[in-house]
């Protein structure tokens, strides 16, 4: 009951895309279950924090935008601030499943130029969730 | 002096005797003016956006003053009279002819005041036009266009060095008749008084009706007021869509402020939108159906549908970047003076981040009223945390 009476007017509030219809246990478990292979939350750590070269110029890292700490507010190139990525930092992170997909989708192309496998999308949200 | 003048020649200070000619009214009204005209004067030619409230005010300043002092005209004293120094033209090429000296302002120097007077006015309202047609506030934004406004402003700035010139006139007039009657005319508007001398042109004596005067000018001032009031309080047509789309807002506020449509034509929103896999070095695509579902509202409130300065000025977009607002020429004219540290200092981050300096940038009206640059201290101590 209480849970829901916070809930409620945190839903109203929130804009329209943002639905919460999973958790970061349930999307580790649906990409886990695509790749056929377990999370393993070193191996998002990694991929977060490396520089890579086959992105655009401007985003070599996910930590252009996000720093190396996801428990911490990012900022994007414009200077507009980014909420921390963490769920622990940041309790809606991780729960709408059509965001975290577009935001990888985008993410991903401009950092690694080309989409995260199912693999390495569980790893990240392992990381993240383990933070 | 005086007693010297006595021993030698005794008829002299008879004849000297001085006589009060500019009431305290004339001279508070001259000195005001003054200070009016040199606060608008500076502030409109070289001041920067932040001094244009100084400007409306020093131009309204001069203007109501120049509106009491023409009721003055009708009921102060002798000299404040308009009877007493409207020329006649005749009366103008008599004073240049060497004409009779005049004790209030003589026929040149009467005609310099009215067309003060007049150039005043009209400066003052070809400002208000501009400020309501360009800017959308005062009292003539809900009757003047953006395109009208901007002709208003062209009359207003050549109306201006107009100004410069009569002032430049006006005090080089003051100079000759200084010395030319040998008296210091400035001197007189400041203690009000000028000798008495024989063959003076000579004025009809008339007492001033104070209470009458004041009372008009209360009036006056009533009626402006109730005016500027009604006029203020109509709606201003073609104004910016007042509300972003709440599905515009998120999706294309995640990385920086969701720009106002009205800051782009619907060219430049189309061509933004058929390439957002590569959105100014970064990803930012949409699914189809929400691409479409933005892109029909920026074309329904672009630019064209906006009567504002920005939805003007930012739609001449640069030819080989048409939807980059901070690539406009207008956008690097303005902003040209602005150093590199301070957009890249930590309130601001980046010049495209317009709301950090512009406090409507939201709303798409970029009003010089809300322009609040974070100040030099606070930019360094943030940089250096
Ligand atoms: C160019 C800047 C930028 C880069 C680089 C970037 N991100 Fe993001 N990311 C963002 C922004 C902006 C958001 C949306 C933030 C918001 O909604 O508050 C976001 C959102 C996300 C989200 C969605 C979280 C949620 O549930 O709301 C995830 C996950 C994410 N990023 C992961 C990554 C990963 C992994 C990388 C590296 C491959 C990366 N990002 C690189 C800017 C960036
Ligand atoms: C993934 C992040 C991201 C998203 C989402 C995004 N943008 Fe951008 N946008 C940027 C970046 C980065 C810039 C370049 C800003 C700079 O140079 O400082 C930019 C610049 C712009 C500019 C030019 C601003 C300037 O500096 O003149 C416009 C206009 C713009 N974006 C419109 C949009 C619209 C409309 C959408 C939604 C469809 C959108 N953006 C979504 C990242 C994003
Ligand atoms: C670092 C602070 C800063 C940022 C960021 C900034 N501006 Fe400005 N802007 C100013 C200042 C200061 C002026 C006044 C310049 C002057 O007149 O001297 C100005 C003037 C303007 C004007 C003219 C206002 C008028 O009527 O006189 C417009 C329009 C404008 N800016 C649009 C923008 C847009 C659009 C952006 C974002 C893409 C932006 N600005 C970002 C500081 C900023």
């Amino acid at each position: 009951m209480k849970a829901h009476l916070l809930i409620l007017p945190a839903l109203l509030m929130a804009s329209p895309a943002f639905a919460a219809d999973t958790s970061p246990a349930e999307l580790l478990a649906r990409y886990s279950a695509e790749a056929g292979t377990a999370a393993d939350p070193a191996r998002g750590r990694e991929l977060f924090l490396a520089n890579h070269s086959g992105g655009k110029p401007e985003t070599p890292s996910c930590t252009t935008c996000h720093t190396d700490d996801p428990r911490a507010a990012g900022k994007a190139r414009t200077g507009k601030a980014i909420d921390p990525l963490a769920p622990s930092a940041n309790p809606e992170r991780l729960t709408d499943s059509a965001k975290v997909e577009k935001w990888l989708g985008r993410n991903c192309d401009s950092v690694l130029g080309r989409a995260c496998t199912p693999g390495e999308k569980a790893d990240i949200v392992a990381w993240l969730s383990s933070l | 002096m005086g007693a010297a003048m006595l021993q030698r020649n005794p008829e002299t200070v008879m004849l000297t005797a001085r006589v009060k000619v500019w009431d305290v009214f004339v001279r508070l009204f001259h000195w005001s003016l003054v200070a009016a005209i040199t606060v608008a004067a500076l502030t409109g030619f070289l001041a920067d956006a932040a001094w244009i409230r100084w400007h409306i005010a020093a131009g309204l300043a001069a203007a109501g003053l120049v509106l009491a002092r023409i009721v003055w005209g009708f009921g102060g004293p002798t000299y404040a009279r308009f009877a007493d120094f409207v020329p006649r033209p005749a009366a103008l090429f008599e004073h240049l002819s060497e004409g009779p000296r005049h004790r209030g302002h003589n026929p040149l120097g009467g005609a310099m005041v009215l067309a003060f007077m007049a150039a005043i006015l009209v400066l003052a309202v070809t400002g208000l036009a501009l400020l309501g047609g360009v800017l959308k506030t005062g009292p003539l934004a809900s009757l003047v266009s953006f395109d009208t406004g901007h002709g208003f402003g062209e009359v207003h700035e050549l109306l201006a060095f107009a100004l410069l010139a009569m002032v430049a006139l006006h005090v080089a007039g003051v100079l000759l008749e200084s010395r030319r009657s040998r008296e210091n005319l400035a001197a007189s508007m400041l203690t009000g008084e000028k000798e008495a001398r024989p063959g003076d042109h000579p004025s009809r004596p008339v007492a001033a009706n104070a209470m009458a005067a004041a009372a008009v000018m209360a009036l006056l001032a009533a009626i402006l007021l109730a005016a500027n009031a009604s006029l203020a309080s109509r709606p201003i047509p073609r104004m910016p869509v007042a509300t972003l789309d709440p599905v515009y807002a998120e999706e294309c506020g995640a990385c920086h402020m969701a720009y106002h449509p009205s800051l782009l034509p619907a060219a430049s929103w189309q061509a933004l939108m058929a390439g957002l896999e590569d959105h100014f070095g970064e990803n930012a695509s949409l699914d189809e159906e929400t691409a479409a579902e933005i892109e029909s509202w920026l074309l329904a409130n672009a630019a064209g549908t906006a009567d504002t300065k920005p939805a003007h000025v930012l739609a001449r977009t640069a030819e080989a970047n048409p939807f980059t607002l901070t690539e406009t020429p207008f956008w690097k004219h303005v902003h040209g003076d602005l150093p590199e540290a301070l957009f890249a200092s930590k309130p601001v981050g980046s010049a495209s981040n317009c709301a950090a300096c512009h406090r409507d940038a939201a709303s798409g009206l970029f009003s010089p009223f809300a322009i609040d640059v974070p100040s030099p201290t606070r930019i360094n101590k943030e940089t250096q945390q």
